[in-house]
């Protein structure tokens, strides 16, 4: 029994070994890591076409958005060879390069005169740190931003359009600021119907619900603090930044039941359920909703950007990710070869025929993109918009603390008021700054 | 070293082969060590850390803070609302676990056709991994997509977004996965009772109320002390379901705050500092549950 | 007077087998609910009211080995025509699957399973070996401190994971064995080591201690007489520790998401991340988790009579 039990013990560690250690024998070989969405897939797909050329098989590798952050940062912090490259989300860029977990690619990006064939949105947003350094950790992937899908069978039905001209004195379209959106939560909001105004996101583990608070924030006028000084008191928790969080807050109140952790996959089946009227998302995950497959409503769906503020400013959060080398990977140069490949005009093309947001310019304003799918036009309309989180090397921290003090608020109303949660937050930005010695 | 004394003291195996000194030496020594290396070295290295501001995730040079770390997170409300969380949740988890596991081993305690078949079936849910429970009772619960308030009549009851309720949602997908191991290790006490013993109180003219708490109890106890013992220690760690179900503040127990500090913000020290709180807690817990089962066994 | 009570109890008996039935019913529609989603068209998995007959297909099971990419235009008449079946059942689904030039991209699935079997294989195997010895040894021999140790291994237990996931992170880095088959199996052992001797324990205590004295008479030595005399009346107690120690390997989440990614990771933090992209696809998920549960379902369906024998803890006296 026992050297039964020991012959296939010593078995079962040669096994682990052999393949425990298989990818040192083979060098060609690239894995890239991403968050799983349709972009990753499509990216997979591009990548063949490079293995399919160079005989370099590259992999790419995912896990589910919550876990995203968590993952990549073990594994750096692990100085661990795992992934050659990342797609990080453009808020890592601080902790990426001043970590040192990513390589320095200004050399590149001068060679390759990536400043000008990028659009400068994206290469400010996806690589460049800190702001206007001059300084490049990556090199823009993926463009994204969130908008916003709706139901233009529910909108355009003449029995609904009557019936709100009549309660709102004006008439029912895509609305083109907040307080139109509200309006229009409200009015398809019938439980009683199984009916409900508008899903938007709630999920508090990563920056899900940060980037529908975000949004808000921006289209308000608001900032989350002065960027270059570290200022927060005054900026995050102005009046201003107060009624955007009271207006999310009030949002919530038509969402669908159990509304209360919601990421992109919820916001897409209230569409695809017959749920709600409108829906935040980023435009990256619309793919699903324009598919007829997975969305019997994929005839009737309309996207739009973000909505004007009361002040008539018009943001957008931005998603959206560069691809940066890690620093620990042992096939750094195969990987840089492998870039030279991505930046070509034509992969770029080949990129976004595949669904890919590509951040080249030339292609972003080509008319062939902006009518390859529904979406694409109020995609290209957004990315002129765009604001971004701060991407301060501790905005980990900063992330949680948000979650921590608005989240209970805008389920459960915890906390007082927007402004006291505001305040709290702001408390404990500006401590988490004075910790890491930022600003004056 | 003590003398050891043997099965026989004058046995000739000694003459023979290993001696019994080596035997015990060669078979308990590997594991002890194996353990301390594992997981009583791990624990000295967080002790270390948690005297100190280290951080995973910078090449900065670690300072020592003391007893910093502990003072900040003990004087935290916050940290103690992670443990009232867990506190109730371990209560209401576990006690759900032990009343449904050993009713159904009751029920399941006598002549019954596929008794074998049912019984594994009833293990299932234990033999899942955690992560894809939660996962699915997500799906369950919900009102909109998920049969479950269907199947009941609950309308659109939001059981994952309430913040009153998540928590006993949490609590039923683990009572749920692991009341069948409950029922097993009662089914083993059960089944370990003498049938002389019922047959003597029959003869008694004992009621079955009388027959269930002087003989059928105290018998079973040990096991389900055990069985107390492991679900106790077992809920209190508990973070796949939770963590993967619902993050409401009202859910987030004291692990998955610890996987926040750890894996999310980086305050390792701090976080080695929270898991050292944790770890005496369960150790005085389940002392007093071990002096409890050596008094039950004695019995 | 003895027909009655025994029609009494014969009553009491049917009612209990309808409450069994009831209860087993209740507990398992969880499980027929993932079960029949893995069979279910996409578009069914989500009703409500909950689709409760169907025909079923194998779509999911396709979905799960293959990679996958959402159309996003409707696919070419003429390649759909020329598509083998079950690239058609993926088109049907609004998807195509991936090719490395001519070839079928498949999933990682197969792959992160095979980790999961070598990895809770021989865990399971060294953590239910060393606590069967360990546990001969406390059984038989007196050690200074007995029930200190014993409680020493006990408290090894009570950890809870993310707790020596720390320490372990830290110093797996430092040895270069995060993200390794070996990292995870050391993990595991030392998980259920603590486990495998309190059970083992138990139940060597209830092996006579003569069986062995008669062999060393017979001239055996105590290592013969293990092996040949208590082992054999063991394998209920390593039968039952074995299940529960593979259980556990098979399932752990925690460690597996935090130690592991590329090369070692195994199935539960790899199934959540085939949720699907835009819109989950509970159909897959389900598929995979109904392959993921057979191998335990059927190991422990194969011990199930050792199971009740052999979980006493020596807390049963006979």
């Amino acid at each position: 029994m026992l050297r039964r039990t020991f012959l296939s013990l010593s078995m079962g560690t040669a096994i682990a070994l052999c393949s425990t250690f298989p990818s040192a024998a083979q060098a060609e070989e690239l894995t890239i890591f991403w968050a799983e969405w349709d972009p990753a897939n499509y990216l997979q797909e591009l990548v063949n076409l490079y293995t399919a050329e160079t005989g370099v098989t590259v992999t790419v590798q995912t896990t589910p958005w919550p876990d995203f952050q968590t993952k990549t940062f073990a594994e750096f912090n692990a100085k661990g060879d795992a992934f050659d490259m990342v797609v990080g989300d453009s808020q890592w860029l601080g902790a990426g390069s001043t970590g040192g977990h990513y390589v320095d690619l200004t050399d590149f990006f001068a060679k390759h005169k990536i400043g000008e064939t990028m659009a400068p949105a994206t290469v400010a947003a996806y690589a460049e740190y800190p702001g206007k350094s001059g300084k490049y950790w990556a090199v823009p992937l993926e463009g994204d931003a969130a908008g916003w899908a709706y139901r233009k069978d529910w909108f355009e039905d003449p029995k609904e359009m009557a019936a709100f001209k009549a309660k709102y004195g004006y008439d029912l379209g895509v609305p083109k600021d907040y307080k139109q959106l509200r309006d229009i939560a409200e009015f398809f909001h019938r439980p009683d119907e199984k009916r409900y105004g508008i899903a938007i996101y709630t999920d508090n583990s990563y920056d899900a619900m940060l980037m529908g608070i975000e949004s808000t924030i921006f289209s308000y006028g608001g900032e989350l603090g002065d960027y270059a000084s570290y200022k927060v008191d005054g900026i995050l928790n102005s009046a201003t930044n107060a009624e955007a969080v009271e207006m999310y807050k009030s949002l919530y109140g038509f969402t669908p039941p159990n509304w209360g952790k919601t990421f992109f996959q919820e916001s897409n089946q209230a569409i695809t359920e017959n749920l709600a009227a409108m829906s935040l998302n980023f435009f990256a995950f619309f793919p699903a909703l324009a598919n007829k497959a997975t969305n019997p409503n994929a005839d009737v769906t309309g996207y739009f950007a973000n909505p004007a503020g009361p002040g008539g400013a018009q943001h957008a959060a931005l998603g959206g990710q560069g691809i940066s080398i890690v620093s620990y990977s042992k096939k750094q140069e195969a990987a840089m070869k492998f870039l030279e490949w991505f930046i070509k005009d034509e992969t770029q093309k080949k990129w976004a025929e595949l669904g890919g947001y590509t951040c080249n310019k030339a292609v972003l304003e080509s008319e062939a993109f902006r009518t390859a799918t529904p979406y694409n036009e109020a995609f290209y309309q957004t990315m002129f918009i765009v604001k971004d989180f701060w991407a301060v090397p501790e905005y980990a921290e900063l992330l949680t603390q948000i979650n921590t003090h608005v989240y209970p608020y805008v389920i459960s109303g915890e906390g007082g008021s927007a402004q006291a949660v505001l305040d709290n937050v702001a408390k404990d930005w500006n401590a988490t700054f004075k910790k890491y010695g930022r600003g004056g | 070293m003590a003398a050891i004394a043997t099965l026989n003291p004058s046995s000739r195996a000694a003459a023979r082969g290993w001696s019994d000194l080596t035997i015990r030496n060669v078979f308990i020594i590997p594991t002890i060590l194996f353990l301390i290396v594992f997981n009583i070295f791990p624990l000295l290295y967080s002790l270390g850390y948690s005297f100190t501001d280290f951080r995973a995730s910078v090449n900065e040079p670690v300072k020592f803070v003391g007893l910093a770390n502990y003072r900040e997170l003990l004087s935290d409300p916050r940290i103690w609302n992670n443990f009232w969380v867990t506190a109730k949740y371990v209560m209401v988890s576990v006690f759900g676990q032990m009343v449904i596991g050993f009713g159904l081993a009751l029920l399941l305690n006598r002549k019954i056709p596929a008794k074998g078949l049912i019984t594994t079936l009833l293990m299932l849910p234990m033999m899942m991994s955690a992560a894809v429970v939660g996962l699915f009772w997500r799906l369950l619960y919900d009102p909109s997509w998920g049969p479950l308030n269907y199947a009941l009549g609950l309308g659109d009851l939001a059981w994952l977004s309430d913040a009153d309720l998540a928590l006993y949602a949490v609590a039923i997908t683990d009572i749920w996965m692991w009341a069948p191991f409950v029922m097993l290790l009662s089914l083993a006490g059960l089944s370990a009772v003498p049938q002389h013993l019922y047959e003597a109180a029959a003869i008694d003219r004992a009621g079955s109320w009388y027959t269930f708490f002087n003989i059928t109890l105290p018998l079973v106890a040990p096991l389900l002390l055990i069985a107390l013992i492991f679900r106790t220690m077992e809920a209190f760690k508990t973070f796949d379901v939770a963590y993967i179900l619902s993050t409401q503040p009202t859910t987030e127990l004291v692990s998955i705050k610890l996987y926040k500090f750890a894996f999310q913000e980086w305050q390792t020290g701090k976080s080695c500092a929270l898991a050292y709180i944790v770890l005496i807690m369960v150790l005085a817990i389940t002392n007093i549950y071990v002096k409890y089962l050596n008094k039950a066994k004695e019995r | 007077m003895a027909v009655v009570t025994s029609s009494r109890k014969k009553a009491m008996n049917r009612v209990a087998i309808a409450a069994v039935l009831v209860i087993a019913i209740i507990f398992l529609s969880p499980l027929y609910w993932i079960g029949s989603t893995a069979f279910k068209p996409r578009s069914l998995a989500t009703t409500v009211p909950p689709t409760v007959f169907f025909q079923p297909e194998i779509n999911s099971f396709i979905k799960l080995f293959t990679k996958r990419v959402q159309l996003t235009k409707p696919v070419d008449p003429a390649v759909y025509e020329a598509a083998p079946w079950y690239e058609k059942r993926v088109y049907d689904g609004g998807e195509r699957i991936l090719r490395v030039g001519p070839n079928i991209q498949l999933s990682q699935y197969p792959n992160r399973f095979m980790n999961s079997l070598i990895v809770a294989i021989i865990s399971t195997v060294i953590a239910v070996s060393m606590g069967t010895i360990t546990a001969y040894g406390f059984s038989r021999f007196k050690m200074p401190g007995e029930a200190d140790w014993l409680f020493f291994i006990l408290s090894t237990r009570m950890l809870p994971p993310i707790v020596v996931a720390i320490p372990m992170y830290l110093m797996y880095r430092v040895v270069g064995l995060n993200d390794s088959h070996i990292g995870l199996i050391i993990l595991y052992t030392a998980f259920n080591l603590s486990f495998s001797v309190w059970l083992m324990k138990g139940f060597m205590d209830e092996i006579p201690k003569e069986y062995e004295e008669a062999a060393l008479v017979d001239g055996y030595t105590r290592m013969q007489s293990f092996f040949k005399i208590v082992l054999p009346e063991a394998v209920t107690g390593i039968a039952a520790t074995s299940v529960f120690c593979f259980i556990t390997a098979w399932n752990e989440y925690a460690f597996a998401l935090i130690m592991t990614n590329r090369r070692a990771q195994t199935t539960p933090p790899f199934i959540p991340s085939q949720v699907g992209s835009g819109l989950i696809d509970w159909t897959v998920i389900a598929a995979g988790t109904l392959l993921f549960i057979i191998p335990v379902a059927v190991f422990t369906f194969m011990l199930r009579n050792h199971l009740l024998r052999g979980v006493t803890f020596g807390a049963i006296r006979k």
